[in-house]
């Protein structure tokens, strides 16, 4: 990387990131304007086996906010996997991916807590969400803020890495060589947003779940009475 | 003499880190795979597990990898 664009980075990324925004609204665009078919086309395809995944994770997580956690975390995973994937383009400037920066990572981080606890506020009220930061300790907000490194920097140091190693091999071996790094560069682009999406969700199902530990043990209460009976003797019989 | 040295640190900070979490990867894609082939039913869930785990494993590299770059960028 030569001494003007390391110079320059910060408004790459900014640049990058509002080229993704650009492709992922001119995407949105493109599959929502014309009318779902019976038989679904590719781009249908795609786009259904893409929400599906996210609705089926948040009707785990809480079935009556599937309207709000859904977009939040399909937006938070199409982005970051678009900019990771910014790597592949053969333009000079362009194929920076944003997320190789720590700052755009940090970004990225704290957007998924500051949305975690916005989400949490409107199940469980501002007060409930703010009691969420600092309950049962207070120094539970320092581990929020361990979740936000750990999240910014996992992904930092993947694409970064992958990113840093692409340019010291295209020094030393200009042909042929990074075409192979490259192609195994593509494995980390499509894990890491997805690894980045399950840690949120996991956080924000720790966020929005903790009234309902009641229910849960009363159905456990109902199931265990018919479940013993019917496991216990087979096993003695088979012992004895 | 005291930059060879210096050299080393990022070397000598990674890589043992490195060594205990490929054992530590062995034993989560053992465990996941062989789950995977008793259970191919729950294949999926067996494999978003693996991956999550394996990303806590990878983030205790990655902090290092981030220490050794400072170092680096110190030289």
């Amino acid at each position: 990387m030569s001494e003007a664009v390391r110079h320059l980075m910060p408004y790459i990324v900014i640049f990058n990131f509002a080229l993704v925004a650009l492709v992922l609204i001119t995407l949105a665009f493109v599959t929502t304007r014309r009318k779902p078919a019976e038989v679904p086309d590719t781009i249908q395809n795609v786009a259904e086996y893409v929400l599906e995944w996210f609705v089926r994770q948040a009707r785990e997580m809480r079935p009556d906010g599937v309207t709000v956690i859904a977009p939040f975390l399909a937006s938070l995973f199409l982005f970051i996997l678009f900019s990771n994937l910014l790597s592949v383009m053969s333009f000079p400037i362009i194929n920076i991916p944003p997320t190789s920066y720590y700052s755009g990572t940090l970004t990225l981080a704290l957007i998924a807590m500051v949305g975690i606890t916005f989400i949490s506020a409107r199940f469980k009220g501002v007060s409930g969400a703010i009691k969420h930061l600092f309950w049962p300790n207070p120094l539970q907000i320092i581990s929020q803020i361990g979740d936000v490194l750990s999240l910014s920097l996992r992904l930092f140091g993947n694409i970064g890495g992958e990113f840093m190693v692409v340019l010291l091999v295209a020094k030393t071996a200009p042909y042929g060589i990074p075409l192979i790094i490259h192609a195994l560069g593509l494995i980390p682009a499509f894990i890491q947003p997805t690894v980045f999406t399950l840690l949120t969700a996991n956080f924000l199902a720790e966020a929005i779940h903790i009234e309902e530990k009641r229910p849960r043990k009363e159905i456990r209460q109902e199931v265990t009475p018919v479940e013993l009976p019917s496991s216990e003797p087979v096993r003695k019989g088979k012992l004895t | 003499m005291q930059a060879i040295f210096l050299v080393f640190i990022p070397t000598l900070t990674i890589v043992p880190v490195a060594i205990a979490a490929a054992f530590a990867m062995r034993k989560i894609s053992h465990a996941a795979i062989e789950g995977m082939t008793r259970q191919p039913e729950i294949a999926p869930q067996l494999f978003t597990a693996m991956l999550v785990a394996m990303a806590l494993v990878e983030a205790l590299v990655i902090y290092c990898l981030v220490i050794a770059l400072m170092v680096a960028a110190k030289i």
